[in-house]
């Protein structure tokens, strides 16, 4: 036999010390992966070993300024399906389709589908949910969350918005106070294998949900319960298409109201008044779109001759006019070689500038527009705010329609003097005048005060910027004084409330294409003349007969006053 | 330290520790089958013992057998040495015939009463054929026309069994295990380093071209593996998956472990837990310190390898814990690679702890030749 050489040994030695250093970089394989790669795949591992349920959290309420409740939550039901805990598949579908009201098919689908967990309906009325709970079905899940609930259905529905499936606000001040409202989601992680069964002895964790907090808007809810009702009423009687009413403080830019009818229920707000004859999924959209829509923030129109109080105000900062100075008003007035024609084919007559502004008289305004020239003229529609959005707490605010100023002259001048060829928001027309009265404080009209915890407690308080001088006090004073005179004595008179100071202006525009017969009246409103406490804007559109805003929305604003005035002063909101 | 614990009435030497090892290996590698197969086969066989019975008889009979190899003489077994190369051959042939049977998608088992597979097998033939032949040929080992000879009387085998039998792995064993017996056969070590080098340098260029190879249509699924390897969580359902899977076991098992039996990975989500894949529930269970304890383990076993073979009384014995130690080495190597995926999948399972009953019972029996190569070993020569 032959022995084996020393070479044979150092060989197998060589072999060995090979293997070690193998072991040896194994090793710090293994320690790389074991302790520096450990949290990446342990992440990883337990995502893939989790299965996550969500918790809704408690939507927030939107409360009114006294702390009534305008959006509020509703106790539902969610209801899935383990499909790895069924067992009796056939009685789950039979039960849950017959509970649901859902055709058998679709349930079918959605128990026989191999998931780890799958919906089959949310926002279940909880006596349902109850129900299908008291079958005591494996691997029938039934979770309590919240739906969105409004107990005064279609009050203010602009102004609110609605939810989604999911409770995420999708309009207005749902949406645009989403983050405070929406709250933290909470979780219930479970731990399975590979089937989805719950191992057993892993806990489930469970991650609450944080409730959203309470938001307190500026809407006072009798305010504008009247107001939708002053709508409504006039919508009717002069068989309008819409009527918008928007209350605010001049002072703070506070809305106290705002409607804008035909409303819709917020409880149902995918359901169309009638039938429409939509075919199209699309043709649907656009409709519930415009059903939606918030004219006063959305729409724009041409102001007609509540702008005055703007090309007045200019005038007077500017001294290009006082109001002794007298005009002549032949019935028209012509700006290089365009008759402009007066609201009165007569005319006025001679007339001082504050008689002009009572008797609404074009030609009055379109020589103190010229007076003022497209550069100065321009310079005050800036420095009012006019070229800007309001910056209203509400999504979806249109922009100004206005011509470039290297494209004005005098003709376009003369039209915008007296609140036509352009075109702003209700919102912008209303927050403007506010400014110009309120001693020329330029507000941001809002909804939002402030969001309370579960509490009660303030959690955050809204600051709304405000931009100092726009005009000077003597010339919002002078204003306020020569809007007093528009509604004691001038063409504003059926806005008179007995008791009450009232400033105002009235408006009557024709709508584009002109000539289709189609007027908007509307009326601005404003108590007290000497002290603003409360601005409120009526806009018809489309009144049937009779279309003069003085005649048609100037006494709804009286309306208004005779019945808000006296509360306000209750609410003491008259007093800062 | 073996003169110590050889001093007992028989002058000859008895490893104890080296007993000591395999004991402990089989043991370990129950407790781990019955860990990480428990779910899987409460699910499928509705017996969560069925790995753990399987396993154990095959264990326990290896065992027996161990012991009553390491009696025998280890020359005895010279005699068998040129049948058992051609029986294993046959026996890779009849995978073929109708009394092959295939499981987890690939043809490798034959069903002669028991299932056994020829892999096997073929890895102690060729141990004991090679070292038998090495001795019968001397010093002609050490010419060109030697080393050609049984380079390709090994890659015969190994092709068999990678063709036939579709398992590379194994194929790499056996031809690595004949490679090793050459190598200390012959006191050349020029011609291993460039063989070495070469071989180093096209598995590179290979996996280079594979890599940026842009279209990867059509490829192999060898091809897919390597792009696995190098981006498992690029592809993490398909190719990607079983790697993965593994390394969020090791990953997750951080430095101290879940716990014995606390696996996440093993309850579905690792394919082939208790197989190939066992040392990633080690790892998950068990932590750092466990992996560290089984890698330690294996360096103790093949250290006694080495000291066996280094004292053995004659080259053949000496070449049977060569074989023995090179089958061990590669395959405890190999599978930990795999493992954590430091190189490109292939199915190898861990020696002693991987569920397989040939695999156990044969890795038994040549345990039992190295015992009865130590038995040689005469306490005055060491």
């Amino acid at each position: 036999m032959e022995k084996s050489k020393t070479f044979h040994r150092r060989k197998i030695v060589t072999f060995f010390f090979l293997c070690l250093v193998l072991f040896c970089g194994l090793t710090a394989r293994v320690v790389y992966l074991m302790v520096f790669r450990s949290q990446h795949y342990t992440e990883m591992a337990e995502d893939l070993h989790q299965r996550e349920r969500k918790i809704k959290a408690r939507r927030g309420r939107i409360l009114d300024r006294n702390g009534e409740v305008l959006a509020d939550n509703r106790t539902v039901c969610t209801i899935s399906v383990i499909h790895s805990q069924i067992q009796e598949p056939e009685e789950v579908i039979a039960v849950l389709s017959k509970e649901l009201g859902m055709e058998e098919e679709d349930v079918r689908k959605r128990v026989e589908k191999v998931s780890s967990i799958e919906k089959i309906k949310s926002n279940v009325e909880k006596e349902t949910g109850d129900a299908i709970r008291a079958y005591g079905l494996d691997g029938v899940k039934v979770d309590e969350d919240y739906k969105r609930y409004y107990p005064w259905s279609d009050l203010a529905s602009k102004v609110l918005g609605f939810t989604g499936a999911d409770n995420q606000g999708i309009l207005a001040l749902e949406s645009y106070y989403e983050s405070w409202l929406e709250g933290e989601p909470g979780l219930i992680l479970e731990t399975t294998d590979a089937r989805g069964v719950r191992v057993e002895g892993e806990g489930e964790k469970r991650v609450e949900p944080v409730s959203g907090d309470d938001l307190c808007i500026s809407l006072d809810r009798n305010i504008q319960q009247y107001a939708t009702q002053l709508a409504e009423q006039v919508k009717k009687a002069k068989e309008a298409d819409s009527v918008s009413i928007l209350v605010m403080r001049p002072d703070n830019g506070e809305i106290l109201a705002l409607a804008d009818v035909p409303e819709y229920d917020l409880n149902d707000p995918f359901t169309l008044p009638e039938e429409t004859g939509a075919v199209t999924q699309e043709q649907q959209q656009e409709l519930l779109n415009r059903m939606w829509r918030n004219a006063c923030i959305s729409d724009t129109y041409e102001p007609g001759s509540a702008f005055k109080i703007i090309t007045a105000s200019a005038a007077l900062e500017e001294g290009v006019v006082t109001e002794g100075d007298t005009f002549q008003c032949p019935g028209y007035i012509v700006v290089e070689g365009r008759k402009i024609r007066c609201a009165k084919v007569q005319g006025h007559g001679t007339e001082t500038f504050v008689q002009g502004t009572m008797n609404s008289c074009n030609p009055v305004f379109v020589t103190v527009g010229l007076r003022l020239g497209v550069d100065r003229y321009y310079h005050y529609f800036e420095q009012f705010g006019l070229k800007k959005k309001t910056g209203v707490d509400l999504p979806g605010e249109a922009g100004t329609i206005m011509h470039k100023k290297e494209d004005m002259g005098p003709v376009e001048l003369a039209t915008v003097s007296f609140g036509q060829s352009f075109q702003i928001t209700p919102i912008q027309l209303a927050t403007t005048v506010s400014s110009l009265i309120n001693g020329g404080k330029r507000v941001t009209p809002h909804f939002g005060l402030k969001t309370l915890d579960q509490e009660g407690k303030v959690t955050h308080t809204f600051a709304w910027p405000v931009e100092k001088g726009i005009v000077s006090e003597d010339t919002s004073a002078r204003m306020r004084e020569i809007l007093f005179q528009v509604v004691e004595n001038g063409g504003g008179q059926n806005g008179r409330v007995e008791g009450y100071r009232v400033g105002g202006k009235t408006a009557t525009s024709e709508t584009l294409p002109r000539g289709t017969g189609k007027y908007i009246s509307s009326f601005l409103g404003f108590a007290l003349a000497e002290d603003p406490k409360v601005l409120a804007l009526c806009i018809i559109r489309n009144p049937k007969g009779v279309y003069y805003g003085g005649q048609v929305a100037a006494p709804v604003i009286r309306q208004l006053f005779e019945n808000i005035l006296p509360y306000l002063e209750e609410k003491e909101y008259n007093k800062t | 330290m073996a003169g110590r614990r050889g001093r007992n009435k028989n002058e000859y030497y008895f490893d104890y520790s080296l007993l000591f090892i395999i004991l402990f290996l089989v043991g370990f590698g129950l407790v781990m089958i019955y860990s990480a197969s428990a779910y899987g086969a409460s699910q499928q066989m509705d017996n969560e013992m069925y790995y753990l019975v399987h396993q154990a008889t095959a264990a326990g009979l290896g065992i027996v057998v161990m012991l009553v190899v390491s009696r025998i003489p280890y020359h005895f077994w010279e005699h068998f040495a040129v049948l058992g190369y051609v029986v294993s051959i046959l026996l890779i042939l009849l995978v073929m015939t109708p009394l092959g049977y295939e499981a987890n998608g690939a043809r490798r088992w034959l069903d002669l009463g028991v299932s056994v597979q020829p892999a096997e097998i073929a890895k102690l033939a060729m141990i004991l054929f090679l070292a038998s032949l090495i001795c019968k040929i001397g010093r002609k080992v050490r010419s060109m026309k030697g080393f050609c000879m049984i380079l390709a009387l090994a890659g015969l085998v190994s092709g068999l069994v990678w063709k036939v039998t579709d398992n590379l792995s194994s194929a790499i064993i056996i031809f690595g295990i004949a490679g090793l017996m050459l190598f200390v056969a012959s006191p050349d070590y020029k011609r291993f380093v460039i063989i070495g080098i070469i071989g180093a340098a096209g598995a590179a260029l290979i996996v280079f071209l594979i890599a940026n190879a842009g279209d990867t249509e059509g490829m192999g699924f060898r091809s897919a593996r390597i792009l696995a390897w190098l981006d498992p969580e690029s592809d993490p359902s398909d190719k990607g998956f079983q790697t993965l899977q593994a390394l969020y076991a090791i990953g997750s098992g951080g430095i101290f472990g879940k716990g014995l039996g606390q696996s996440m990975q093993k309850l579905g989500y690792l394919p082939e837990e208790q197989n190939d894949m066992i040392f990633a529930v080690i790892c998950e269970e068990l932590g750092l310190f466990g992996a560290i304890a089984v890698i330690l383990i294996f360096i103790l076993l093949i250290w006694r390898f080495m000291v066996i073979a280094n004292n053995a009384p004659d080259l053949f014995g000496a070449l049977l814990v060569v074989g023995v130690m090179g089958h061990i080495a590669i395959q405890v190597i190999l599978n930990i690679a795999v493992v954590t995926n430091t190189i490109p999948n292939t199915g190898i399972s861990l020696p002693f702890i991987s569920y397989g009953g040939t695999s156990v019972l044969f890795l038994l029996i040549e345990m039992g030749l190295v015992m009865s190569v130590a038995r040689g070993i005469r306490l005055k020569d060491v």
